[in-house]
């Protein structure tokens, strides 16, 4: 019997070596890898990194975005965490040639193994249901181009593993408490399920008990070391690499881009006349601007990329993806991860700047893939382990515009009309202030020269100055500020683009010497708040000038509206608009972007008992079609117009009203009325029109 | 083959033009400076041929004739990739003087294919390409929409009443460019923008040349009257305005 242990001891520990052998040698692979990313942010804010690992993998929130099979899952990752505990004393008895080592632990052992026990059932329905999912039934979102054979088939090899571990763990549980009972000693732990099972099936025998006992024991053991050495080579990886890459989450607002320093300090050369046309200086020198390839990549990118499990839930809610447009950001995660795992090798031979003539654009990520991305954020959002893909996006397109010059023709456009008018479209900066015609709307240098400073500076936008069905927005709103007597002015013909679409088209050269111009202006002035009427402006106020020592507190005109409403400044009076059926479309940038969901939606109970929301609304709601410059370029080619899939949710809920609240939105939904012919019955309206109607002024 | 782009520095297109006092100059305070849209469109053509390595061109230069003040419009086109860049130090006073200047340069420099923008989006005289030619004693192609090589020759697309004509010539020559001649205009890359601070300019100055104009004055089309809207309800005012007003019935 002893030489039985100690064989069995033995062979346990070679196993275990052999795990641990494979395993590290993977892991060194991959940590080669990482070696060739690029920097990305440091990993600071440790207290915060732990609430939000705790929230979402732990507590699997954003996994219950899609409750029913959410729940299915939370069961199996739960149920994972407790198994695992139990793995552990198997591993400890493996060892050590014990029984139940744990068992020193008492009450907690009991309900370590009894948890164990119950959730090896849970788990493995959940799993059946998962693989009949993909086996029988047709769910859109596991297909796509980018899900080959292989994908389906690492899906239900994964699954069919675990459904093993799940079988080998209740059988295990059987023959131990059936070989105990049968011996007469006392089972160490309890296990509810396995004691269900003994009665229901109690023909078999003491010795049959300890054959299966010993037969799960191994077979459990053995498909946990299989299945470790397994995942890095498949989809599953995620069982490893979730729970750190949330904890590793990117913290920023979605809204935010990351601002990058090599530019930062070109346009801080070029802005010095003494250095504008020097030779440049040698610490200026960067090997590649933006992500051409795997390499150029953060190592956040890439650990996303490993983390991935490619269930698709970014692509089901990609406006672009869901009108037919080649682009899946499960796609751009999964491409990422095979170029580096084809041009890893080659970079671990032969270093860093080694080439196979191949690259993550072109060859695996096209530029119409890239191009139909909206900035909307709702793959990233959706994403149960908070992967970011807009990011990365926005990287390929810095890499196309900064080192290529290339660009969709009508971005070009937009880039030479901000560099040399200001603005996105061809309009005079003179022009900026038609939209205040006969209205009272203080200018910043006027007050300047009378000595004055106001409170705020209201800032128009581009689209509020030049765009004439925003024009009526941006005078409904500065009606009010003048009904409340706000102290406010504005830049008028000094007003300038903030750079919002160049930076999202990729431009970030333009983007931050528009940005570096505000900045030096607003400074000029000494403006410390702003009102900002286009959630774009407004998220690069708050999110992104603060990077380029921009800081200004910024308030969105729906915050400050729905400010004045709850400080009793703004009372609107019952009007014709209460029996009006309301239906309210996020923006982007204000909604996921910023998380201002529940402001406008307050506007609007006041203005109308009648609102109703749309079937995808606040952080699950679509796009309009025009974010991250796509405002100003045809779509790329697709089945459908984003603007008007969104048009048919919002006419869907029969609001005669649709709310909006971005000059981008009412475009593309006052479009998408008329497209639909409806625009008899549905007008869209801003919320500071709303306001101006109900209150009559 | 070496290509010169003649470029001309004009008002971006937005700008709200103003008339100095005296009428008899443009008020160019708060300006916006930029390429002439019909060259910025011949530097992207030339800039594409040279990207061609089956075209054999080797360079590509632009030149201007201008006061310092408008280096920044130069180092923009060394930014979208022109190698080098010319500048005749005298502000432009008509094409005749221009066309003179961009002459000197160019027989000094020697190019193989000159291309013009058929106007400038300024003054829009539509002559310096023509007149360029003739100082130099080579051919030039008018309306030139398309430039191509075949077999290493250029050859020069003319749109025509009813359809296009296809010409070559032999170099050197200067192609009068139209809009057309690339699809739109090309824009700066990062290291563009980079190397553009070091680029070389070669700074000429002004040959002695006659002045041929002299402007009298400028002046602003008249502003175009209000639109008047008519009730639907008052067709007779429609009749009378039709009737009285516009003289149309």
């Amino acid at each position: 019997m002893n030489r039985y242990l100690m064989t069995r001891q033995i062979i346990f520990a070679a196993a275990l070596l052999i795990t641990f052998g494979v395993f590290s040698w993977t892991v060194s692979r991959l940590l080669k890898y990482f070696s060739f990313t690029r920097s990305g942010f440091p990993v600071k804010n440790l207290g915060k990194r732990f609430g939000v690992m705790m929230e979402v993998a732990f507590g699997q929130t954003k996994i219950f975005r899609r409750p029913v099979i959410g729940f299915a899952h939370a069961m199996v990752f739960w149920g994972f965490c407790v198994i695992l505990l139990g793995s552990v004393e198997m591993v400890i008895d493996g060892l050590a040639g014990t029984e139940k080592a744990l068992r020193f632990l008492g009450p907690v052992h009991d309900i370590i193994m009894a948890s164990g026990d119950i959730f090896a059932v849970v788990v493995a329905v959940a799993i059946i249901i998962f693989l009949a999912r993909r086996l029988f039934f047709h769910i859109a979102r596991f297909e796509g181009i980018e899900m080959k054979k292989r994908s389906h088939r690492d899906a239900n090899i994964s699954l069919s593993l675990i459904l093993l571990l799940m079988i080998s763990l209740i059988s295990m549980n059987l023959g131990y408490l059936g070989h105990a009972k049968a011996s007469g000693t006392a089972a160490e732990g309890l296990y509810p399920f396995a004691s269900l099972l003994l009665v229901l099936f109690p023909g078999i025998t003491g010795e049959a008990h300890h054959v299966i006992y010993e037969a799960s024991w191994w077979t459990h053991i053995l498909a946990i070391f299989f299945f470790a050495n397994y995942l890095p080579y498949s989809k599953h990886f995620h069982v490893f690499m979730s729970v750190p890459n949330v904890f590793l989450t990117r913290l920023e607002p979605l809204g935010k881009l990351d601002n990058m320093e090599s530019i930062t300090k070109e346009v801080k050369l070029m802005l010095n006349p003494e250095t504008a046309y020097a030779a440049a200086p040698a610490d200026a020198q960067v090997s590649r601007f933006g992500v051409k390839d795997a390499e150029d990549a953060t190592w956040k990118n890439y650990f996303d990329s490993l983390s991935c499990t490619e269930c698709g839930r970014c692509t089901s809610v990609c406006p672009a993806n869901i009108t037919g447009k080649k682009l899946s950001p499960r796609k751009i995660m999964m491409d990422l991860r095979a170029r580096m795992k084809e041009k890893g090798p080659l970079m671990a031979k032969n270093g860093r700047e080694s080439s196979d003539g191949r690259s993550l654009l072109r060859d695996f990520i096209t530029e119409e893939e890239l191009w139909a991305c909206t900035t909307c954020n709702a793959c990233a959002r959706e994403c149960p382990i908070n992967i970011n893909h807009p990011s990365l996006i926005v990287d390929m397109r810095r890499y196309l515009v900064l080192e290529e010059a290339s660009a969709p023709g009508e971005l070009k456009s937009v880039f030479n009309n901000i560099e040399n008018n200001g603005a996105p479209w061809q309009y005079s900066a003179q022009d900026r202030m038609n939209w205040a015609k006969d209205m009272e709307v203080p200018v910043m240098a006027e007050l300047q020269a009378r000595g004055e400073k106001p409170e705020f500076l209201f800032w128009v936008g581009c689209a509020g100055a030049f765009d004439d069905r925003y024009k009526k927005v941006i005078r409904a709103f500065a009606k009010i500020l003048n009904h409340l007597k706000v102290s406010y002015a504005v830049l008028g013909t000094e007003e300038t683009c903030t750079g919002d679409p160049a930076r999202r088209a990729g431009n970030e050269m333009l983007f931050q010497m528009q940005a570096m111009q505000v900045i030096s202006t607003l400074n000029g002035y000494g403006v410390k708040k702003i009102i900002t009427a286009c959630p774009h402006c407004f998220n690069t106020f708050k999110n992104e000038y603060p990077d380029l020592e921009g800081n200004f507190e910024v308030t969105g005109y729906i915050e400050l509206l729905n400010e004045f409403i709850r400080e009793k400044k703004l009372s609107i009076p019952a009007s014709a608009l209460r029996d009006i059926k309301v239906t309210y479309h996020d923006p982007c940038y204000l909604g996921r972007a910023n998380e201002i969901y529940e402001e406008p939606r307050n506007i609007l109970k006041n203005l109308t008992r009648n609102l109703e929301e749309m079937d995808r609304s606040k952080s699950f709601a679509l796009c309009c079609g025009a974010g991250g410059a796509q405002m100003f370029k045809e779509a790329e080619k697709g089945e459908k117009e984003v603007f008007i899939e969104r048009t048919e949710d919002a006419l869907k809920t029969g609001a005669q009203v649709i709310a909006t609240a971005c000059p981008f939105c009412m475009t593309m939904m006052t479009d998408g009325i008329k497209y639909k012919n409806k625009e008899e019955e549905v007008k869209n309206f801003d919320i500071a029109e709303l306001v101006v109607e109900a209150m009559g002024i | 083959m070496k290509i010169l782009v003649c470029i001309s520095n004009v008002p971006d297109t937005t700008t709200r033009i103003k008339i100095a006092e005296g009428n008899a100059s443009i008020d160019t305070t708060g300006i916006q400076w930029v390429i002439n849209p019909w060259d910025e469109l011949s530097l992207t053509r030339a800039l594409e041929l040279k990207d061609d390595k089956a075209t054999g061109v080797s360079t590509v230069t632009v030149a201007h004739v201008g006061l310092p003040s408008s280096e920044p419009t130069i180092r923009k086109a060394l930014a979208i990739g022109a190698d080098d860049a010319i500048r005749v130090n005298a502000e432009s006073s008509d094409a005749y003087f221009v066309a003179a200047q961009l002459a000197e340069v160019a027989a000094k420099e020697g190019f193989d294919m000159i291309l013009c923008g058929i106007e400038s989006s300024d003054f829009n005289g539509s002559a310096v390409g023509g007149m360029l030619s003739e100082f130099l004693g080579i051919p030039s192609v008018s309306g030139v929409s398309s430039i191509t090589f075949e077999a290493g020759i250029p050859v020069l697309t003319r749109e025509i009443d009813g359809g296009r004509e296809a010409v070559t010539v032999p170099a050197p020559f200067v192609a009068v460019v139209q809009k057309g001649i690339a699809k739109e205009p090309r824009i700066a890359a990062m290291r563009g923008i980079m190397l553009a601070r070091t680029k070389p300019i070669k700074v000429y100055e002004p040959v002695p040349v006659e002045a041929l104009t002299r402007v009298e004055s400028f002046e602003k089309p008249a502003p175009r009257p209000a639109c008047i809207f008519v009730d639907p309800a008052n067709p007779a005012q429609l009749i009378d305005l039709l009737k009285n007003e516009a003289k149309v019935i």
